[in-house]
């Protein structure tokens, strides 16, 4: 159910993009990559959902979440200091499929990156894990320097070419791909670029971070749906928010 | 019992219910049903429904407008698939049900009369296909042929769940009790429209309900208005998310409540709500939920 947790560290990464280190001891254990939160904005009531964050990453007592500012809710909460109390309800959603001994992919797109942090930290124990980060321009790319500090292989890529390659996330990731015996990829980003890579990669699984309005988090209102394949829709919170991309329609 | 309510013949442990399709089908959280007076499932039709395309949820100051489209497995799979696991809920538990044609409501009635289940509520809102679109709940009439029609098939407690848009609900409600409902709920969501940044509808099934705070006034003058109306009980409905809210819907003559928005907010929204109401009540020295029942009528 939910419960308080405090506000340890609150840092901007870009000019929309905040950092949120919150103390959750009781769950950090149990908490996997690809899960989410539902924070709670506010008491007062108006603003009654509380907004499905993902987990950017786990250390000891404490979760990280990075968001973007975009709406009412997102603009409250960029307001928090550390000390302040968050209603979290979580974790929610089934995690990412962990798997040992293969080369995976993981591309973001803008502040899709985020969860992929601790996606990345727990795959690249038993795998080779190859980050692809893209934005539009440099000083959009988020969390460059916490992935690197992994250890792992960094390819970066932006619209304007004012940091790494020229052009979209997927040119970089499609090459990566291609030359990956039995590659495995993970995607977070726009929709556009999910499906991107869905249609161009053949016999590679990719899995997606998807995003839908949500109502209740927990797989009791059935707002959050996704069309399925072959037909109907599957609930994103409860069956996802990961899913396998060839098991529905973007 | 103290603290037990009667309505039509059956007893609530307290008057707090969960709403439909606010709860699943009350077997997702058990431990939270069972506390509540009762569960009502999210509404069940006779063939399955995929439901409306996304988005199906948007937010609005103090409220909520959704399109789910009544995605659900349809009769036979609910019985198959989910009473089972129904039955182990130590609630009571109404299924709502929904039909597009009079004939469907008589088919749920009839295939759920054998089974372990406290009541039907009938969710009127759903248009009438063979009348071209007009919702059954908008007119006395249909209210009451269907509300007569599932009675004759029903021995079980019987809630007619009415609509406020477009229509008088003192006018239903009286067709619902001529017709032998033994209950009715007050109110059902309100029709609301969500437009996008490029004027278009932003709703997956274009149009939506309007459920949540926001309606909590409208929804307390339609059970203030029925209460005097009818003599069957009114179960009220719209914008509970505080004890305070279930206490004023008691005031203003309702026998049970239901919360539903307030469960998206965290699955034990209307536990909540019982507790707050609970506090409420001993703080003011209460002797029974019944001796507040309608206060707001006494002068
Ligand atoms: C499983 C999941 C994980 C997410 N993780 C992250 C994350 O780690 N970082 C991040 O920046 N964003 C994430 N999002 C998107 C984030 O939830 C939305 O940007 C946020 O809810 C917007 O709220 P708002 O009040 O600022 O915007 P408004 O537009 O004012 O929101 C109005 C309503 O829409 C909902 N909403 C708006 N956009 C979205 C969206 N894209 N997805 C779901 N609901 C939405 C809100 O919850 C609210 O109910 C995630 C979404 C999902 C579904
Ligand atoms: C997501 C959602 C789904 C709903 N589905 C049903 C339904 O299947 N049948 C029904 O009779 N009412 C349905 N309702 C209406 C609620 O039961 C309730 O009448 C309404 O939300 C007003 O109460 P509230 O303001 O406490 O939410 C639904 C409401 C919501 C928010
Ligand atoms: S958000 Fe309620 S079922 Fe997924």
């Amino acid at each position: 159910m939910n419960f308080k947790v405090r506000v340890a560290e609150v840092s901007w990464l870009t000019q929309e993009v905040v950092s949120v280190w919150v103390e959750a001891p009781d769950v950090t254990g149990k908490t996997k990559p690809g899960q989410f939160f539902g924070v709670k904005v506010n008491k007062r009531g108006d603003l009654l959902l509380r907004r499905p964050l993902s987990v950017a990453d786990v250390r000891g007592d404490f979760l990280r979440f990075i968001f973007k500012v975009v709406g009412k809710g997102t603009v409250e909460l960029s307001r928090t200091k550390p000390g302040d109390g968050w209603d979290v309800l979580g974790p929610l959603g089934k995690p990412a499929p962990i798997f040992k001994g293969r080369d995976v992919v993981v591309c973001g797109g803008g502040v899709g990156a985020a969860p992929l942090l601790f996606l990345t930290r727990v795959l690249k124990e038993k795998n080779r894990v190859n980050v692809i980060l893209g934005a539009k321009t440099a000083s959009e790319l988020i969390l460059v320097n916490d992935f690197r500090r992994l250890k792992v292989k960094v390819i970066l890529a932006t619209d304007d070419g004012s940091a790494g390659e020229k052009g979209f996330v997927t040119q970089p990731a499609m090459r990566a791909i291609k030359t990956l015996l039995k590659p495995v990829v993970f995607a977070c980003g726009p929709r556009s670029m999910l499906k991107f890579l869905m249609e161009n990669v053949d016999q590679v699984p990719v899995w997606g971070f998807l995003e839908e309005r949500m109502g209740c988090g927990v797989g009791i209102c059935y707002c959050c749906a996704v069309e399925r394949r072959e037909g109907g829709y599957l609930r994103l919170c409860k069956d996802g928010p990961v899913v396998f991309l060839n098991e529905v329609r973007l | 019992m103290k603290g037990e309510v009667v309505v039509g013949g059956v007893r609530f442990a307290n008057p707090v219910l969960a709403a439909s399709g606010t709860f699943g089908y009350g077997v997702e959280f058990k431990g939270i049903a069972n506390r509540l007076g009762g569960i009502v499932t999210k509404g069940v039709t006779l063939e399955e429904r995929a439901g409306n395309p996304p988005p199906r949820i948007a937010e609005v100051p103090s409220g909520i407008v959704n399109s789910v489209g009544l995605e659900n497995p349809g009769l036979i799979k609910f019985k198959r698939q989910i009473l089972p696991k129904l039955k182990k809920i130590k609630t009571r538990i109404l299924v709502n049900v929904a039909g597009f044609e009079v004939d469907e409501f008589i088919r749920l009635a009839e295939g759920l009369e054998e089974e372990n289940i406290d009541g039907l509520e009938l969710n009127l809102s759903c248009p009438n296909v063979s009348e071209g679109g007009a919702v059954f709940g908008q007119t006395p009439q249909k209210v009451e042929e269907i509300t007569r029609a599932v009675r004759k098939r029903t021995k079980k407690l019987l809630v007619v769940k009415l609509t406020a848009n477009f229509v008088d609900p003192r006018e239903t409600a009286k067709a619902a009790e001529a017709a032998g409902a033994d209950a009715v709920t007050v109110i059902n969501t309100l029709y609301g429209l969500i437009l996008d940044d490029n004027g278009r509808p932003f709703l997956g099934g274009r149009t939506g309900g309007i459920s949540g705070p926001a309606i909590k006034p409208f929804a307390l003058f339609c059970v203030d208005r029925v209460a005097a109306a009818v003599k069957i009980p009114v179960i009220g409905c719209g914008g509970i998310i505080s004890g305070r809210d279930a206490f004023d819907f008691l005031c203003a003559g309702a026998r049970l409540v239901q919360v539903g928005s307030a469960n998206l907010t965290a699955p034990n929204g209307a536990l909540r709500v019982l507790q707050e109401l609970k506090i409420i009540i001993s703080e003011k020295r209460i002797k029974g939920w019944e001796s507040i029942v309608g206060t707001a009528r006494r002068g």
